[in-house]
């Protein structure tokens, strides 16, 4: 009998071997990285110089730097008002796409799924052209509504050219995860409340948002993760202008390092933008209590 | 009855409209850049709009591969080609064993680790670059295909994806196989990789999207201009002075179309994948 259960755990430990690859990389080129942005936030260093170890100095500096304010609040808005369009629009879509009166829906959701695996790049240039002057979106506006504000030059508006071309680029891949998510959702749950009267709204309210709530945990996770580190748009509709105004985080961190080859400082804002997103992960995750994830 | 019949008439109505319309915004830019790249570069933003080009330019397509010595975008075509197929394959290498480690054995500190390897999903790419950055160039790997790879072929959500769905599958094919004297690399090779192609394929769409689209890395890595990759090249391209509009375009239109086939080959494997691995949570 001993015998049996010794051989049983030894059998057990070939799973070390199969996650022995994964644990490795994943510590050297994750884990090990952002440990050391840490300890980076606390040199000056500009890769060929000696460091200089100067403490909190970084962390100082940054209170009262002006364009990493403006950069960070940029970012919290861009993320803000994107990952809430994006999770909005990609329920409604996957409630339409679910519907029983709809036919070919295969057609439909790769339609919408289409940008997704679209390069950003790429389309990046279109929609820059769209939005210029005399571009696309300003001449159907003003045929249709009259005025079209100028969206690339206009400090107000230019973050909006961002947030429109990075909602059209994502929703597609979030509809998806509700799709799959709204899946489970039993029919008889709707036959029975269909029996007690129930209408749309409270069938939406009372018995799909409910069921599919860890769906929306992790659409909406995932979704600020990925929205926060957004980097190609701004890079290359509008290089983070028009006067910053969609210099976001990442664009900074990047600018920081590797055009003004302050890699220290650098580190210490990826350090901000790092403990930031936790944050907004942990509340998240302790919001909706969800305990399915990871068990 | 009959009022039944019509509001739902109504609602099929409004459906169909809504969901008509929101196909047509979401593939317009795509199909725009389309036509565009067929216009000629003084009819890209001429007033007023014209829908179709005037006269058709065919050149472009030509003249983005000929035109400019310094851009080479056959090789960056090819580069990103190589560097998506590997990093693909690694990250399906690194999800799928580690996957089925942590769904089919019960070691001591299973639990722990993939906490672990799932809390990574909390450390966006983009917080690491600059120290990622001077790791990969201290162990040598600046400016090498090694180091653009390995750092994007590493997800927490593929191995999530992964673990999720070896779960599904019952241990009674492995136990059968353990019976038969198969040992547990070979069970992981002849039953466990084939039940999963699904998951597999789902995987592999939303990887290969993500690494060959990814620009910020390989602007960081790669310094010289035979190891640009393509996201890279049309970034610098289009940075360049006086590129005309319809080859930006044209290059761009040639950069989707690896993705946009292969999506359309594994379209119907993506959301199948995405449900059955149980990944909405």
């Amino acid at each position: 009998m001993r015998k049996v259960s010794y051989s049983v755990s030894r059998l057990q430990r070939h799973g070390y071997i199969f996650i022995l690859p994964t644990l490795i990389f994943f510590t050297l080129f994750l884990i090990y990285p952002i440990i050391s942005a840490f300890r980076l936030s606390m040199v000056e260093w500009n890769l060929l110089a000696p460091k200089v170890f100067v403490g909190f100095k970084n962390y100082v500096k940054m209170f009262g730097d002006q364009r990493l304010l403006n950069s960070y609040l940029r970012t919290l808005h861009f993320s803000a008002v994107s990952v809430v369009a994006i999770n909005i629009l990609a329920f409604v879509f996957a409630l339409m796409l679910g519907s029983r009166l709809l036919r070919f829906k295969n057609f439909w959701q790769s339609l919408i799924f289409l940008p997704v695996v679209l390069s950003l790049v790429a389309v990046g240039a279109v929609w820059e052209f769209m939005y210029q002057g005399t571009g696309f979106i300003p001449i159907m506006l003003r045929k249709i509504i009259g005025v079209s504000p100028a969206w690339l030059t206009d400090t107000r508006v230019a973050p909006y050219a961002v947030i429109i071309t990075y909602v059209w680029k994502a929703v597609g891949f979030y509809m998806v995860i509700y799709i799959a998510g709204l899946l489970d959702v039993p029919v008889s749950y709707y036959e029975a409340a269909r029996i007690d009267g129930a209408g749309f709204w409270s069938q939406l309210f009372y018995i799909t948002i409910p069921t599919i709530r860890n769906t929306i945990t992790l659409a909406l996770v995932s979704c600020i993760i990925f929205t926060f580190g957004q980097f190609a748009i701004q890079y290359v509709i509008t290089q983070g202008g028009p006067s910053r105004s969609t210099e976001v985080l990442s664009l900074l961190i990047y600018r920081t390092a590797f055009q003004l080859s302050k890699f220290g400082y650098s580190a210490g804002i990826s350090v901000l933008f790092f403990l930031t997103l936790l944050i907004l992960s942990l509340i998240q995750l302790r919001l909706f209590k969800s305990g399915t994830i990871g068990s | 009855m009959s009022s039944v019949r019509i509001s739902e008439g109504i609602s099929k109505t409004i459906l169909y409209l809504a969901v008509i319309l929101s196909g047509i915004v979401f593939v317009f830019p795509f199909f725009w850049m389309i036509l565009c790249s067929f216009k000629f570069n003084k009819d890209i933003l001429s007033v007023p709009l014209r829908f179709f080009p005037p006269e058709w330019n065919w050149d472009s397509y030509i003249r983005v591969f000929t035109a400019y010595p310094d851009f080479n975008f056959p090789r960056y075509i090819l580069n990103s080609f190589i560097v998506t197929i590997l990093a693909v394959v690694l990250c399906l290498f690194f999800s799928a064993t580690s996957g089925y480690g942590f769904a089919k054995y019960r070691f001591k500190g299973n639990n722990l680790l993939f906490t672990v390897v799932l809390a990574t999903i909390m450390i966006p790419f983009q917080a690491i670059i600059v120290p990622l950055f001077i790791f990969i160039r201290q162990i040598g790997l600046a400016n090498t295909y090694a180091g653009l790879i390995i750092p994007e072929s590493l997800t927490a959500f593929g191995v999530f994806m992964m673990r999720q769905f070896f779960y599904s599958i019952p241990d009674d094919f492995i136990e059968s196989a353990r019976i038969d004297g198969a040992n547990e690399y070979a069970i992981f090779v002849r039953i466990g990789l084939p039940t999963a192609t699904t998951a597999l394929l789902a995987l592999t769409i939303f990887h290969a999207q993500w690494v060959w689209n990814l620009l910020i890395w390989p602007l960081i890595v790669i310094s010289t201009p035979e190891k640009v990759v393509l996201a890279q090249g049309i970034a610098l391209f289009k940075g360049g002075y006086n590129t005309p509009y319809p080859e930006q375009l044209a290059a761009g239109v040639i950069a989707c179309l690896p993705l946009v086939i292969l999506y359309l080959f594994l379209s119907k494997y993506f959301v199948q994948g995405i449900t059955m691995t149980g990944l909405k949570g």
